[in-house]
């Protein structure tokens, strides 16, 4: 049982504490309710953009790593789709200083051309080291505005292309700060060797003056069903062909969430899911293969993707992965199976709740999608899915037309 | 902001203080058993760790291909039967095999600890090595392989590897196409009765651990004897080149990976708590110099980073970045020229300060909770050193004065000793 309190101050800031004395350290994570679907479609990659400026120092602290060093302290943030988040351990004595500093940043930030300039630069560095250096690196380039026509899903959290980078503005930098960047925007979560007490003190005293801003309300296009299959194929400078399938599921609190992801631990939990059993050790389809789903807010995808052994033509290769997944849709899952993954599930579960860090973070994201309980129920929520619900969901989801499929061939292989 | 900022809070020290002992047993045929306990939740990790690593091996492929067979099928269990009850009780594992050692971690419910440790004996010392599995694995492997030399950064190590430590050594020696078809189980067998035998073996456990836990091991593991083993002489062929700068030319790649670095000394050396501060300062750090130079104020790279790394008979350090075509060179320059000036001018006492506490704030989090724990324990135990070798460290990281730095700069990042590899 994960114990935690929950705060609001008057300027909207959403605290949670949860104590953990079995260790030294503290942990900080502030979540802004801000990700890539936010973003204009024609200015794509901002929100991430922004968060390697939000390491830029402000006109009160200029060097905001400095002080943060110096308390023994580190940190690092994330963008996706749904959220900026930034997050701090420490060790407890010094917890303070993480105060002073996110709030202060949360304040004003120091906007420099200079700072905008060379991160603008960085950024595109991270573009082409992650994506476009790496053999299948743009694979969810290509496969995003396949699945996605109009939800801003269609493109991913470091920007559709490096031209929309390069084109950012001073201007929209400091307009993206004040409509997204507020106490009335963000979540903080405190864990760690602390008292829930000090720290709600300590919050007032840091993040309580700053003023409520005028938050942009969101109003984002909803995707429209998909009605027939879509296909792609493209050939890349890659040692081997690699088949990407994507469908389109429900948004991250809708009823079915669990059971998809359910039915990808059945597909691809493990050495023993049923796509590396069958398709990879058994018929020698593929060296590697995968499914998970997107935990996005929206309605997301369910994505499988796996790299064909040389010589496989990639049609026979799609027939048996549709082969598997078909299964699901008319045959029940065995009592163990189901066990097994429940049982895994439950287990990663205690694992990554070991860690101060990611209890803040996951404290964070279940708040900000309306049910922080989650932290201690998520696994009940796996125990209840029963096989019929499997073989219902696999039916509705599974079907060609909610379906994309990218084709991604090594040179030369298309005719 | 309304009211006045408050006053900038006090920063109180930062030190690993005490760290927690583990206490050690030994089974009833010897093998050495390491218990930490620490953690709130009901969960173990234990690792069983095998002087096994590719220093033992005479081809190339064999200690990680034997690694890997370990979880293919035993005596009383085919690989899918073991993977399905692992997968059951919830268990994750990892297998590895790195220069020096390999083993497998486990983590899993204290609860299971009796299945988890049945099932772990099969692994480690009932694998059969199954003709099929072991053709299909090395299939696989080669897709990987494939893959993998498709990517800048692995070409750049790859030979940066052999460059600091030979192409006729296990630490140096690139793995190439060929490679994959001169393996067989008999190998593998031989490999496996040599080196994963109860005298090379300890046993790591840390987490909450549960009571009954030595007496299961001493059921599963205490009466294995060992074979009698082979003990090759793991220094042949350990040589550095003397072609100092290798470029290897990849069609069509966006960025070039570079490797600037050397071989070095190890944990066991007096310096190297003194060099590791040296590291932290140029590379080895968010803050870092290099950082600030060519991500933060040219812009020319997501990420640059300097480590320094023990090995059982040797250690190396190097400097690694990707950036884009046309700023290879200027990167490369202005690699040198920090730590030119690193060796020439003294660092100032406010980075000084930063360095210190940010070192001493990472030794916290490397004892905080039971994984931490275990993973410290094992990089000093490696060396047959204990935590007196963190103490050390801490009290270097403390006390290292400017003018140490500049001198033990000049010693061991000597510009003419280092290697430079490019690919791209």
């Amino acid at each position: 049982m994960i114990n935690y309190n929950r705060f609001t101050l008057d300027n909207g800031l959403r605290i949670l504490v949860h104590e953990d004395s079995s260790t030294t350290l503290a942990a900080m994570n502030i979540l802004y309710d801000v990700g890539s679907r936010d973003e204009d479609p024609e200015a794509t990659g901002m929100a991430h953009l922004f968060e390697h400026l939000m390491f830029g120092g402000t006109a009160l602290i200029p060097k905001f790593d400095k002080h943060l060093l110096i308390a023994g302290g580190e940190n690092n943030a994330f963008t996706n789709t749904d959220i900026t988040n930034y997050y701090i351990t420490l060790p407890s004595e010094n917890f303070e200083t993480a105060f002073w500093l996110e709030s202060d940043r949360m304040n004003l930030l120091d906007f420099s051309q200079r700072n905008l300039d060379v991160q603008k630069s960085v950024v595109i560095e991270e573009f082409n080291q992650r994506y476009l250096n790496q053999p299948y690196g743009d694979a969810m380039l290509i496969l995003r505005p396949l699945a996605y026509k109009v939800h801003p899903y269609r493109w991913p959290a470091i920007g559709m292309n490096t031209g929309h980078i390069s084109n950012v503005t001073l201007d929209r930098v400091k307009d993206f700060f004040f409509t997204n960047y507020a106490p009335n925007n963000a979540i903080l979560t405190l864990t760690g060797n602390i008292r829930t007490d000090k720290a709600v003190s300590m919050a007032k005293k840091w993040f309580g003056q700053i003023e409520k801003r005028n938050v942009k309300k969101r109003k984002l296009p909803a995707e429209p069903v998909q009605t027939e299959a879509r296909r792609l194929e493209v050939e890349r400078d890659v040692p081997v062909d690699a088949l990407y399938k994507v469908w389109h599921t429900g948004p991250r609190t809708g009823k079915d969430f669990y059971t998809l992801d359910l039915i990808t631990d059945i597909l691809a939990g493990g050495e023993s899911g049923r796509l590396n059993t069958k398709l990879v050790r058994q018929k020698k389809l593929f060296s590697e293969i995968n499914a998970y789903i997107t935990s996005d807010i929206d309605p997301g995808l369910l994505i499988l993707h796996g790299k064909l052994m040389k010589g496989v033509d990639i049609q026979h290769a799609e027939e048996a992965v549709t082969g598997v997944v078909d299964e699901l849709k008319t045959k029940y899952p065995s009592a163990p199976e189901m066990e097994k993954v429940k049982n895994k599930f439950e287990s990663s579960y205690v694992f990554a709740n070991t860690s101060i860090l990611n209890k803040a973070i996951n404290l964070s994201f279940y708040e900000l999608i309306g049910n922080t309980g989650l932290i201690n129920d998520e696994v009940e929520h796996y125990r209840k899915i029963t096989r019929d619900m499997v073989i219902e969901a696999a039916g509705r989801y599974f079907e060609s037309c909610n379906c994309s499929t990218l084709y991604y061939r090594t040179a030369g292989a298309i005719k | 902001m309304t009211g006045k900022h408050p006053a900038k809070p006090q920063v109180v020290p930062v030190s690993p203080g005490k760290i927690p002992e583990a206490v050690s047993a030994r089974l009833d045929n010897g093998i050495p058993v390491y218990m930490i306990e620490a953690g709130t939740e009901d969960v173990m990790r234990i690792d069983f760790t095998f002087d096994a690593g590719q220093a033992m091996e005479n081809i190339p492929l064999l200690s990680s291909t034997v690694n890997m067979m370990l979880t293919e099928g035993s005596e009383n269990y085919t690989s899918s039967k073991l993977n399905r009850i692992l997968d059951f009780h919830g268990a994750f594992y990892s297998q590895y095999s790195e220069k020096d050692r390999a083993g497998i971690v486990i983590f899993f419910m204290s609860r299971h600890t009796g299945k988890i440790l049945e099932l772990a004996r099969e692994m480690l010392f009932m694998p059969v090595f199954p003709e099929t599995e072991f053709r299909a694995l090395m299939k696989k492997r080669l897709h990987w392989y494939f893959v993998n030399r498709d990517k800048v950064a692995n070409l750049a190590m790859d030979e940066f590897y052999e460059s600091i430590f030979g192409k006729d050594h296990p630490y140096g020696r690139q793995v190439v196409h060929n490679d994959f078809n001169n393996l067989d189980t008999g190998l593998l067998k031989d490999f496996h009765s040599w080196f994963y035998s109860p005298d090379k073996l300890a046993i790591i456990i840390s987490g909450k651990i549960h009571k009954d836990t030595v007496s299961l091991l001493n059921r599963y593991f205490g009466s294995f004897r060992p074979q009698g083993g082979r003990t090759p002489d793991k220094r042949a062929g350990l040589r550095q080149s003397d072609v100092r700068k290798v470029s290897i030319e990849k069609k069509g790649a966006v960025q070039t990976a570079i490797r600037i670095g050397s071989p070095s000394i190890s944990k066991l050396h007096p310096d190297y708590p003194g060099v590791k501060v040296v590291d932290v300062i140029l590379g080895g750090y968010f803050n870092s110099r290099l950082m600030r130079n060519i991500r933060e104020e040219k812009g020319l790279t997501y990420g640059i980073h300097s480590i320094i790394t023990s090995l059982i008979l040797s250690g190396f350090k190097f400097i690694s970045t990707e950036v884009s075509k046309k700023s290879t060179q200027n990167a490369i320059d202005e690699i040198y020229k920090e730590i030119e000036i690193l060796q020439r001018v003294p660092v100032e006492r406010e980075e000084l300060e930063i360095v210190r506490n940010y070192m001493l704030g990472e030794m916290v989090r490397m004892f905080d909770g039971p994984f931490a724990l275990a993973e410290s324990f094992r990089s000093v135990w490696d060396f047959g050193l204990d935590n007196s070798y963190y103490y050390r460290l801490a009290g270097k990281i403390k006390s290292i004065e400017p003018d140490e730095i500049t001198a033990l700069a000049k010693t061991y990042y000597r510009i003419d000793d280092l290697y430079q590899v490019t690919a791209g």
